[in-house]
């Protein structure tokens, strides 16, 4: 359920620049940005407006040039990889453009990967991964090989692994660009579920179907790595 | 040119220990640079650089230390090698003391290993900390490592070329034997009182890591080396060379001795060396960390008993102990 005191993720100050071809070449500039738990998120953008390197940070793979990102109150921006990925494998889901699945594993295979270090007996890790595959609605494919899944099954598949580790907050980056219309009007249907839950989503995307959902979220342009007027 | 220069195996050695020293420069300037802005608590552009900076030079850093213990076994496999090129060598104990350099260098390589081991525990306990909480103390302690290094690329340097290879040397009866009645132990030991003193040192050891005291652990286990070094030249090498007159420290690493000599002194040296660092990190970073305690009480149980192995197998073959 929506909490309107606690605040999931808090951005200050963040600059994040990379050296090319020997020019300084600023991707994000100044962001400051306070996401509440249960809260959804829409950056929207162009490509290279920056959405991407924001998830990135956000979720920790990356370290920013300079500022702050902060969840749950505390600072990732600086965590030692090591701490990074137990702070991902616990809170954080991802869902990629490409899918990012193992294609010679099975669906259930590709979900069960996030819970292999987490020491769980299998019989735990088996229920949850059957919880999430249910929820993303691939359960019917759980025995197939991920490579032979058709675009938006494999979305689904990368869904479950999103969520099989309950995380509190889950980052999508561009889901529905690989996606036909019907597809991608389900992937929002299950983001609405999961906004339901009181989890809290970020969406990078330039997709227009995420302009006017059908529940609650901010949609936050982005232009040239800084963040313009925000509607709700 | 000097002979010794040009074998193949002092090639090898100096250009390692020259690129890796080449390495820790770079990673020295760049870690000095670090250590007088470093700011964990900033969120400037600068503290995230020199946050990247700090891990590239940890990166180097842990490399050129795994590549030093590595050559200190090349450098003893070198010294050995070298003893065919000086006259009246026999091993490498010949050699080293070929000139005024070698014993100083074989030492002040011993120590660095022991500072590399206290460098590598400091590391590890400081990358398990969210915000970095021993990196000045890894980092003033890398400094001066560097030094020591700088004096030892000197040492090497100046220890082959100074290697005359047309001056003989003594073998290691002349150096490590009896000679004219003198008695080499230490303290005016006898052999009985140095190998009961050699046994009752390490059951204070392992005592002591029992009980945690740390302080006479580090106490017993330098005083245990010592005594085990002359404990192992003295007594149990004549069991491993089955000649009551062969005493040499060098010879066992040979072949013709099964390199037993590199599993004897590993085992000897890697316990004491991850001893002593875990302990000192127990005083300085009051960090403990129990499986180093076992991996010590393993390597030094493994080091007593493969001594004692040899007495006893030759006691068993023959009847009788040596003389």
């Amino acid at each position: 359920m929506m909490n309107e005191t606690i605040m999931m993720i808090q951005i200050e100050n963040l600059n994040r620049s990379f050296e090319y071809a020997g020019n300084e070449v600023s991707v994000l500039k100044e962001i400051n940005l306070n996401i509440r738990q249960g809260e959804c998120v829409i950056l929207k953008g162009v490509s290279g407006s920056g959405k991407t390197t924001l998830l990135s940070l956000i979720a920790g793979l990356d370290k920013p040039s300079s500022g702050k990102v902060l969840i749950e109150g505390e600072p990732i921006s600086k965590l030692p990889d090591a701490f990074a990925s137990e702070l991902r494998a616990k809170k954080i889901g991802m869902i990629f453009q490409h899918f990012n699945l193992l294609e010679h594993l099975s669906v259930s295979e590709n979900v069960t990967i996030p819970l292999i270090p987490s020491g769980l007996k299998m019989k735990e890790i088996n229920k949850k991964v059957n919880t999430a595959l249910t929820l993303a609605n691939i359960m019917h494919k759980k025995e197939i090989l991920s490579s032979r899944l058709s675009g938006g099954e494999k979305q689904r598949t990368a869904i479950a692994r999103a969520l099989v580790a309950n995380p509190d907050i889950i980052l999508c980056d561009e889901p529905t660009a690989n996606l036909d219309r019907d597809n991608s009007l389900l992937f929002i249907e299950i983001l609405k579920e999961l906004h339901s839950m009181g989890k809290t989503i970020v969406v990078a995307t330039h997709d227009p179907l995420f302009d006017h959902l059908s529940f609650e979220s901010t949609v936050i342009p982005m232009v040239d790595g800084e963040i313009r007027e925000m509607s709700v | 040119m000097n002979e010794v220069l040009l074998s193949n195996q002092v090639i090898v050695y100096l250009l390692s220990e020259s690129t890796l020293f080449f390495l820790l420069l770079v990673a020295f300037i760049v870690s000095l640079k670090v250590l007088l802005k470093w700011d964990f608590e900033s969120f400037t552009p600068l503290q995230f650089a020199l946050e990247k900076q700090a891990y590239l030079v940890t990166t180097i850093i842990l490399f050129v230390f795994a590549m030093k213990f590595l050559l200190i076994v090349y450098f003893i496999f070198s010294i050995d090698a070298l003893s065919l090129l000086v006259p009246g060598a026999m091993c490498g104990a010949g050699v080293i003391t070929a000139n005024e350099y070698g014993s100083y260098l074989l030492i002040l390589k011993l120590i660095i290993l022991f500072f590399l081991t206290l460098w590598l525990y400091i590391n590890a306990y400081d990358m398990r900390t969210k915000d970095h909480k021993w990196f000045k103390e890894k980092s003033w302690l890398f400094s001066f490592i560097f030094l020591l290094i700088l004096v030892e690329l000197g040492l090497d340097f100046s220890y082959f070329s100074h290697i005359d290879t047309h001056l003989p040397v003594s073998c290691c009866s002349a150096l490590f034997g009896q000679l004219e009645g003198a008695n080499p132990l230490p303290f005016g030991l006898t052999v009985p009182l140095l190998l009961v003193l050699f046994y009752l040192l390490y059951a204070l050891v392992i005592l002591t890591i029992k009980t945690n005291q740390t302080l006479l652990y580090i106490l017993a286990n330098i005083l245990f080396v010592y005594i085990a070094y002359y404990a192992v030249v003295y007594f149990f090498g004549t069991y491993i060379y089955q000649l009551p007159t062969h005493k040499c420290p060098f010879c066992m690493l040979q072949a013709e001795y099964a390199y037993v000599g590199y599993l004897l002194w590993g085992s000897l040296f890697a316990g004491t060396y991850i001893g002593l660092s875990n302990a000192i990190s127990t005083l300085w970073l009051k960090q403990n960390h129990k499986r180093s305690q076992k991996n010590v009480t393993f390597l030094l149980s493994f080091f007593v008993l493969l001594c004692t192995t040899y007495v006893a197998v030759y006691y068993f073959k023959n009847g009788v102990l040596l003389a």
